[in-house]
C-alpha cells in the first residue's frame, strides 16, 4: 500500500474542512429541492409539433405510382404485387425506416402520413416487414391507438431559473391551465 | 409501569432472566432493529434520490412516499430461491451469514436501550460490545472465501484490510472516551454525562469524530464502501448470496451501524439524557440513534468512494495519530466527569 500520492493530496490542503462542509451543504440544499425527473408512468411525454413517427399507409388513397419506394433513402419501402390488384402497392419495413418523412412528402395522393409513435414492440423481426395489406391494417390500429385518450401529457421546458420544468399540455400541444403535476 | 417486572411476575421467572431475553429480542434488539432497518433503507434510497433530483421509491404505498417499498422488497427476497452455486464450500457458505448476524445481535444484550433497559450490565460492556462487533469481519472473510468467486475473494481481502484499519481507530477513540469517563460501563458513562451536564461530544469532539468516521468504515458506508464496491466487485463477499441469506448479509451492515450508533449515542450524546424514566429515556435514545443513522446514510449522497490505499493511508497516517490527540484531550478534561 504505497498510497502516499492519494494521501498527500489531502494533507494540509487549505480549506479542507470547508470543502467538506460545502459538499455536505450542497447535498442538503439539493435535498429540499423538488425532483426534476418526469413522472413517466403517470404522465406521457407530449410530442413536439412536426414529430416524425412510423409511417402510416392508407390503401384506398394509393394510386400505385411507386414514388415512395424510389425516394426512400433507407429502402424501407418496397413495391409488392398484391393478388387481385393490377397495380404494385408499397410494403413497409419498420426496421429499416429512419423516419425521414420523404415518402410522405412525395406521395401525390397523401396516402402516406406520419404518426406520432415510433416506440412500438414487435413480436419478431419478420413482423416488422409488412406487405401492403398488413401495413394498411396495422396503420389503422396505430391510428386508433393514437386517438384513444391516454395519460395526461407533460412537456419539458428548460427554465433559466428553475431548471427543467414540466407543464401540462393537451393532445394538440396547447397548454392546460392551472392543473399542475401531482405533488411528490 | 414496568413491563419487565409484570412479565417476570406473571411467568414466575427471575427479573434478570426476563430482561436478558427481552432486551436482545425486543428493544433495543431485533424487533426494534427490524423497524430501524426498514425505515433507514427507505430513507437512504429516498435521500439519495432527492439529492440527485429524482423521486425515489414511490409506487409501493404512494401516500407514505413509498415507505413500504423496503417491506415489499423484503417479502420478495424472502420468497426467492436460495441458490447454492456448485463450486462453493457449502456449509461455510450457508452458515457464515447466519452466524455473522447472530454475533452482531449478541451486542444487543450489552448495549442499553434506555435507563434500565439492557440485557446484562457489566463493568466492561463497552469493550465487550466492541469485541462482538469486530468479530464479524472474520465471518465475512469466510463468506468471501467460501463463495469461490473472484469478486468475493477481492471483497474478502478488502474486508480484512478495512477491518484492521478501521478497528484500530474505533478502539482508540472508544478507549479515549472510556478514559475520560473512567468507566467502561454504558450506564455509568451516561450517568457521568448527566451528572456534569456535558455530553461527550462537547468534551471530546476529536474522539467523537474519529468514532463516527471509523464506524462508517467498519459498516461499509460511503465514502468507505470498498468491501461492497458495487461498480467494481458487484457486491463483494456477498456476491453469490440470494434470497434470505442475501437479506441477512445486507442486514449485517445495518445491524452493525445500528449497534455502533447506539454506542455513539451513549458515549458521546449522553444516552437517555435529559430523561430518567424508562419510557422517555428509551425514546430519547432511539431518536438520537435514528438521527445519527440518518446522517450516516445521508453521507452516501455526498461522497464518492475512496481508493483502498487512500483509505489505509488516511486512517493510519492521520486519523490514528489524531486518536492520540483524543487521549490527551481526555486526560485534560477528565476531572469534570470525576464523581
Ligand atoms: S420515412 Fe423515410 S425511411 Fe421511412 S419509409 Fe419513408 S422515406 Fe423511407
Ligand atoms: S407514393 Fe403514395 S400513391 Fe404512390 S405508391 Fe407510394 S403510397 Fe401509393
Amino acid at each position: 500500500m504505497a498510497g502516499s500520492a492519494g494521501g498527500d493530496r489531502h494533507r494540509s490542503r487549505p480549506g479542507l474542512v470547508r470543502a467538506h462542509l460545502e459538499a455536505i451543504a450542497t447535498a442538503a440544499r439539493r435535498l429540499l429541492e423538488p425532483p426534476m425527473t418526469m413522472p413517466i408512468p403517470d404522465y406521457g411525454d407530449a410530442r413536439v409539433p412536426g414529430y416524425r413517427g412510423v409511417v402510416l399507409f392508407d390503401y384506398d388513397k394509393c394510386i400505385g405510382c411507386s414514388l415512395c419506394a424510389q425516394i426512400c433513402p433507407a429502402r424501407a419501402i418496397k413495391m409488392y404485387r398484391v393478388p387481385g390488384d393490377k397495380r404494385l402497392r408499397p410494403g413497409y419495413n419498420v426496421g429499416r425506416c429512419i423516419f425521414c418523412g420523404l415518402c410522405t412528402d412525395i406521395c401525390p395522393t397523401d396516402a402516406l402520413s406520419e404518426s406520432i409513435v415510433h416506440d412500438r414492440v414487435y413480436d419478431d423481426v419478420p413482423s416488422m416487414d409488412m406487405d401492403p395489406v398488413d401495413w394498411a391494417v396495422w396503420s389503422r390500429r396505430v391510428l386508433e391507438e393514437e386517438r384513444k385518450p391516454g395519460r395526461p401529457l407533460l412537456r419539458a421546458r428548460v427554465d433559466p431559473e428553475r431548471g427543467l420544468v414540466y407543464e401540462r399540455v393537451d393532445a394538440e400541444g396547447g397548454p392546460v391551465a392551472e392543473e399542475k403535476g401531482e405533488e411528490r | 409501569m414496568d413491563p419487565i417486572a409484570w412479565l417476570s411476575g406473571s411467568l414466575g421467572v427471575p427479573y434478570w432472566a426476563v430482561r436478558a431475553v427481552a432486551a436482545p429480542l425486543v428493544y433495543p434488539g431485533l424487533a426494534a432493529f427490524m423497524v430501524v432497518a426498514l425505515f433507514i433503507i427507505w430513507a437512504e434510497r429516498k435521500i439519495a434520490a432527492r439529492v440527485q433530483m429524482r423521486v425515489g421509491p414511490l409506487y409501493v404505498s404512494r401516500r407514505l412516499g413509498g415507505a413500504l417499498q423496503v417491506l415489499a422488497d423484503g417479502v420478495r427476497i424472502a420468497f426467492q430461491e436460495i441458490i447454492i452455486p456448485v463450486g462453493v464450500e457449502k456449509w461455510s457458505f450457508v452458515l457464515s451469514p447466519i452466524l455473522a448476524f447472530t454475533v452482531v445481535s449478541l451486542a444487543f444484550t450489552m448495549v442499553p436501550g434506555g435507563p434500565g433497559i439492557y440485557g446484562f450490565r457489566s463493568s466492561l460492556s463497552l469493550l465487550a460490545t466492541y469485541a462482538i462487533v469486530t468479530l464479524t469481519p472474520i465471518l465475512v472473510i469466510v463468506m468471501g472465501w467460501a463463495s469461490n468467486n473472484k469478486f468475493s475473494y477481492i471483497g474478502a481481502g478488502r474486508e480484512a484490510l478495512v477491518s484492521i484499519t478501521g478497528e484500530a481507530t474505533l478502539l482508540a477513540s472508544l478507549l479515549a472516551a472510556a478514559m475520560m469517563y473512567g468507566s467502561m460501563d454504558f450506564v455509568e458513562i451516561v450517568e457521568a454525562q448527566m451528572r456534569s451536564h456535558v455530553p461527550g461530544l462537547v468534551a471530546n469532539p476529536v474522539a467523537a469524530l474519529l468514532f463516527f468516521i471509523a464506524a462508517l468504515l467498519v459498516t461499509d458506508r460511503l465514502p468507505f464502501d470498498l468491501v461492497l464496491g458495487e461498480q467494481e466487485i458487484v457486491q463483494g463477499p456477498y456476491t453469490e448470496y440470494t434470497g434470505l441469506l442475501f437479506a441477512l448479509s445486507m442486514a449485517l451492515g445495518y445491524a452493525k451501524l445500528y449497534v455502533l450508533m447506539l454506542v455513539f449515542t451513549h458515549v458521546f450524546l449522553a444516552g437517555w439524557a435529559p430523561f430518567t424514566s424508562p419510557l422517555l429515556g428509551s425514546i430519547a435514545v432511539f431518536a438520537k440513534t435514528l438521527l445519527l443513522m440518518l446522517v450516516a446514510v445521508f453521507l452516501r449522497s455526498v461522497y464518492g468512494r475512496m481508493r483502498l490505499d487512500q483509505v489505509a493511508s488516511m486512517f493510519w497516517s492521520k486519523l490514528f495519530p489524531l486518536a492520540l490527540v483524543a487521549f490527551v484531550v481526555s486526560a485534560l478534561i477528565h476531572p469534570i466527569y470525576a464523581p
